[in-house]
């Protein structure tokens, strides 16, 4: 099959871009959209130009790593998928594919596809996890924990970080990716001692990268490779809001 | 909550500020339903009832200021925070994609981007209405209009109101500024929810319908009024 690619290119951090034409012939339906991005950049070194950089890294949905917009999409058409989980045939012979590095300013773009997600990081440093001693990995089910609570913080540990949801809204906003970490630890027992401050914690590093705020209008959870529901959302502002509450 | 050393800074971050439009917000949508109930008074059988109503208002000095300064706080810190927050959420996304997703916009209503400009107009409307109604400095002549109620001079309320709906455009205004409430609340109830963390996937269809219900009957119950007056149910 055919597909004719305009692909943002970047030369580095503070280079003005711009979108380039690429056509590509005799493509497999069964590739993937990673694939044919291979095929593209073995084409452009072959030629003696720059390939165009992008992040990929296990091209099975669970790292995070495969951060592009296809058609002003987050991740492309499919519901539920990464990038690397796009095939060709989701696509008609001959489209037009505009292909773009994620759009926010908490993500500057390092060069073409490619952006510093570090904020993520610095999110993650200040509150997403649990202290405990090291040593011998617990038992399992030592701890009992209920079912529905159990699937609870599964659901919302599913979140790979891949900043889709803030690639998607409008204000460049990570509550749901914020809200999937403060959820995930604050269902479970072991997460309880650092609720209060991982909350705020979390929120205020939020806050400092320069992410935009939640307007409710959902789209991060509808582009969401991992269907993190927007649901979470509303756990973590009440559970902000309790953090506040002094202890009586 | 000078005990609380986080309670300052609470103001500062985002989801304090979301908490502030959403609280304001909810004693603003509580003060228009009440609005709404004391409006349609109206409709009652005597214009006696409307303006017992009104007389009871302006007699009760101390419950009319307290609630106006609280009215004010409240429209007070709406608006700066939803400033705030909007302003911060045009610098979050300073580039946008070539091409508009589809996904990205499954939810995003007309009603949700326009929540500045429809508040804007709201604001402008509030001021015009006060100037209308509550200081009558539009037309003077409302000020002198009087009836007498269990044997008292009180203002006439029912017939101010007659006489200001009268004209069209004033009343054209009035409809518009409702529908755009409606606009507003229709996101801006909903949002109440979320941000107030009271939502969850059973409770979501009900705050949607809910909120748009409510949006629809704060607009058909504000219009009536000045529909009825057009259609000449009273006489002048």
């Amino acid at each position: 099959m055919k597909l004719h690619l305009k692909i943002w290119r970047q030369p580095g951090k503070d280079h003005p871009g711009k979108l380039e034409m690429y056509d590509l012939d005799g493509l497999n339906p069964d590739m993937s959209f990673l694939e044919m991005m291979d095929v593209l950049n073995d084409r452009l070194t072959r030629e003696g130009k720059e390939p165009v950089a992008f992040e990929h890294d296990c091209r099975e949905g669970i790292c995070g790593s495969c951060a592009m917009a296809i058609n002003g999409e987050p991740h492309g058409p499919n519901d539920g998928a990464t990038t690397c989980q796009v095939y060709l045939r989701s696509f008609k012979d001959g489209e037009t594919l505009t292909v773009e590095p994620w759009r926010a300013r908490a993500f500057p773009v390092l060069k073409d596809l490619v952006t510093d997600r570090s904020a993520f990081d610095r999110i993650m440093q200040a509150g997403g996890f649990i202290s405990v001693n090291t040593g011998q990995a617990p038992d399992a089910n030592a701890m009992p924990i209920g079912k529905e609570t159990a699937e609870q913080a599964f659901d919302a540990a599913h979140c790979i970080g891949c900043g889709a949801c803030v690639a998607a809204c409008r204000n460049g906003s990570a509550m749901l990716f914020v809200a999937a970490k403060v959820s995930h630890l604050g269902l479970l027992p072991q997460g309880q001692p650092e609720r209060k401050q991982r909350v705020r914690r979390m929120v205020e590093a939020m806050d400092a990268a320069g992410f935009g705020n939640c307007s409710n209008q959902y789209a991060c959870e509808a582009v969401c490779p991992k269907e993190i529901s927007a649901d979470l959302i509303a756990r973590m502002n009440r559970d902000y809001a309790l953090s506040l509450v002094p202890k009586l | 909550m000078s005990a609380n050393p986080q309670f300052p800074g609470f103001l500062r971050t985002s989801i304090g500020r979301k908490w502030v439009v959403a609280v304001s917000g909810l004693f603003l949508i509580g003060f228009v339903i009440i609005h709404m109930a004391g409006n349609l008074q109206m409709f009652a059988a005597t214009p006696d009832v409307i303006n017992r109503y009104a007389y009871f208002l302006k007699t009760n000095p101390l419950m009319l200021w307290g609630f106006r300064l609280a009215l004010l706080t409240a429209v007070a810190a709406h608006i700066w925070a939803a400033l705030s927050l909007a302003r911060e959420n045009r610098a979050a996304k300073p580039v946008n994609y070539a091409v508009a997703g589809r996904k990205s916009r499954l939810h995003v209503t007309l009603a949700s981007v326009t929540m500045v400009i429809s508040g804007t107009v709201i604001l402008g409307f509030v001021i015009f209405h006060l100037l209308h109604f509550t200081a009558q400095v539009v037309d003077r002549s409302y000020q002198e209009m009087e009836t007498v109620l269990d044997g008292k001079a009180v203002h006439d309320v029912h017939r101010m109101v007659v006489a200001g709906f009268s004209k069209p455009l004033i009343s054209a205004f009035y409809i518009l500024a409702m529908g755009l409430l409606f606009f507003h609340l229709r996101h801006g109830a909903a949002s109440v929810f979320q941000t107030i963390g009271i939502r969850d996937r059973t409770l979501s269809r009900v705050i949607e319908s809910g909120s748009w219900a409510l949006a629809a009957i704060l607009f058909l119950g504000f219009s009536s009024i000045p529909v009825a007056v057009l259609l000449g149910v009273w006489k002048l």
